[in-house]
């Protein structure tokens, strides 16, 4: 019983230690103390839009041809081919193309993160980097944050639009039981502009989440090389849960109480 | 000229080698797998423990999340236009027992157990210890890949029918936000299910979990470059774990649907 509790309290402590973390950093970015390295921040920007979109389009692209093949065989098999698009709309812009991108973003940034701030931890860079006056958290987390915050939204955004292109071509020129034409009207009548906008803001809600837990598991590091690897695995499940839990808030705090579709009153 | 052309075509060269040696680590494993003898039983089922203990948490929230939130609240808002609720049932055999139980498993178990193992083969392999254990002779393959390769599989197929039962009830959740009764629910639910759709889900999971298990190995492996090398490793392992687990559910969902059309039909 003790064991038990100890454990709960221990994983309430860490999870206690993370928020403050998390909140120092953000801290950082609103007081705009980072701007002081904004050029750190912006070769960030630049390593992120070199490494990481193409994956994170390819995810989103997958998806896509993945919400298209299950809407044109949904909808077949309710007598209303013509109506896939319905199903690609919802299914892409509401749920998958930011579950992707959260996936995406925890496999290649989050871990990314990690194991370099991890390496420079265990390496003593950033001991180093205090002792050169630098204060590192500002230097190496926000500088992440920020940047992050700069490149994604646009990311996402192309993302969403790899998702649309890929379930288009499922609909449309894979299975064929609807017209281009109309196929579009529907895709189109059944999304409106704050959809899109509670998409992003879905997706950056995951992407922060998914770049401060990188930071704290990377900027904590201890254990030699076999403890980097530890610690990026343990990212790894943090993020996942967070992906998830956001997502479903998301879905219940913008769609819950209102399906936003043009049918009926 | 020539070299400008060799730097253009590396990555496109190192990204088809290391698929290559994938499937031939593939094809090693299952071989020393089938050919006698079977040292791997006490480390085939410490892994599955392992898994087992380090999965089951995060699968139960992030299925029971995403079943509630995606195919849930978003099917049943349109439903509810119709007054047609009840047909919540019908579509969770599509999204959960087809879709979403085995894909988030196959994340969850990409994400936490395959990171654990990439880290700890990494971590064996930059202290030289795989190299010993080969001096030693002892074959890496068969007594560090086999026992994973066989556990995940194993682990990946047990732990769709766990989501399935939290997504589902993800999908009760839902039903019940509504303010509408379960017993239609269970009704369409049960006459739309059929065990195409549920062995055609386990096949899917088992396979994702050979996937996650080549490429959690492989990466682990050929970790190199010290204490950066390992979490470099972990890191293009999920990445590409991630890619082909969706890959190969395009193709299966696709071959699954084309191939037995008796699914499809709505009851």
């Amino acid at each position: 019983m003790s064991a038990i509790s100890t454990k709960g309290s221990g994983a309430l402590e860490s999870a206690g230690v993370l928020m403050r973390f998390c909140g120092r950093i953000l801290g950082e970015v609103y007081s705009l103390k980072v701007m002081k390295y904004f050029g750190e921040a912006l070769r960030q920007a630049g390593i992120l839009i070199l490494s990481s979109t193409i994956v994170i389009w390819s995810l989103t692209f997958i998806i896509g041809l993945q919400c298209g093949i299950e809407g044109a065989y949904f909808n077949r098999s309710v007598g209303s081919p013509a109506y896939a698009g319905v199903f690609a709309a919802w299914c892409d812009l509401r749920e998958l193309v930011p579950y992707s991108f959260g996936y995406m973003m925890a496999a290649k940034v989050g871990t990314g993160i990690v194991a370099e701030l991890g390496s420079m931890r265990i390496s003593d860079e950033i001991d180093a980097l205090e002792v050169m006056g630098v204060p590192s958290l500002t230097f190496l987390c926000s500088t992440k944050l920020l940047a992050a915050w700069m490149v994604l939204p646009f990311v996402y955004l192309s993302g969403v639009g790899a998702g649309f292109l890929a379930s288009y071509l499922a609909v449309v020129q894979q299975i064929g039981e609807v017209s281009s034409g109309g196929y579009q009207l529907i895709f189109w009548m059944f999304q409106n502009p704050p959809d899109l906008i509670y998409s992003v803001i879905k997706g950056m809600t995951m992407a922060t989440a998914i770049v401060l837990v990188g930071c704290y598991y990377g900027y904590n590091a201890s254990g030699g090389p076999v403890g980097v690897g530890t610690a990026t695995a343990k990212s790894m499940v943090l993020n996942i849960v967070l992906v998830h839990i956001i997502g479903m808030l998301g879905t219940q705090l913008f769609w819950g109480a209102n399906p936003n579709a043009p049918i009926g009153g | 000229m020539a070299s400008i052309g060799q730097r253009a075509l590396m990555p496109a060269k190192n990204l088809l080698e290391e698929a290559g040696d994938m499937v031939i680590l593939t094809g090693k494993t299952v071989v020393s797998a089938i050919k006698p003898p079977y040292p791997y039983g006490g480390e085939f089922v410490s892994q599955f423990l392992f898994a087992l203990k380090l999965c089951w948490f995060p699968l139960l929230i992030s299925t029971v999340a995403f079943g509630y939130g995606a195919p849930g609240l978003q099917a049943a808002n349109f439903l509810v236009l119709f007054g047609a609720i009840d047909r919540l049932g019908g579509f969770f055999v599509l999204a959960s027992i087809r879709e979403f139980a085995p894909f988030v498993t196959a994340i969850v178990l990409a994400g936490v157990a395959g990171t654990a193992i990439t880290a700890d083969l990494g971590a064996r392999k930059i202290r030289e210890e795989l190299d010993a254990l080969q001096v030693l002779g002892v074959d890496p393959i068969k007594n560090l890949v086999v026992p994973r390769f066989l556990a995940l599989m194993l682990v990946t197929g047990l732990f769709d029918i766990y989501a399935l039962l939290f997504g589902i009830f993800g999908g009760i959740v839902a039903t019940l936000v509504n303010g509408a009764p379960l017993g239609p629910f269970w009704a369409t639910f049960f006459t739309n299910a059929s065990t195409v759709d549920l062995w055609g889900s386990l096949l899917k999971t088992t396979l994702y979990g050979a996937i996650i298990a080549i490429v959690c190995c492989y990466k682990g492996m050929t970790a190199s470059g010290g204490a950066e090398g390992v979490g470099r490793a972990v890191n293009q392992a999920v990445v590409i774990a991630f890619l082909g687990i969706f890959a190969f559910n395009y193709v299966f969902t696709q071959t699954l649907l084309a191939t037995h059309p008796e699914i499809q039909v709505i009851r």
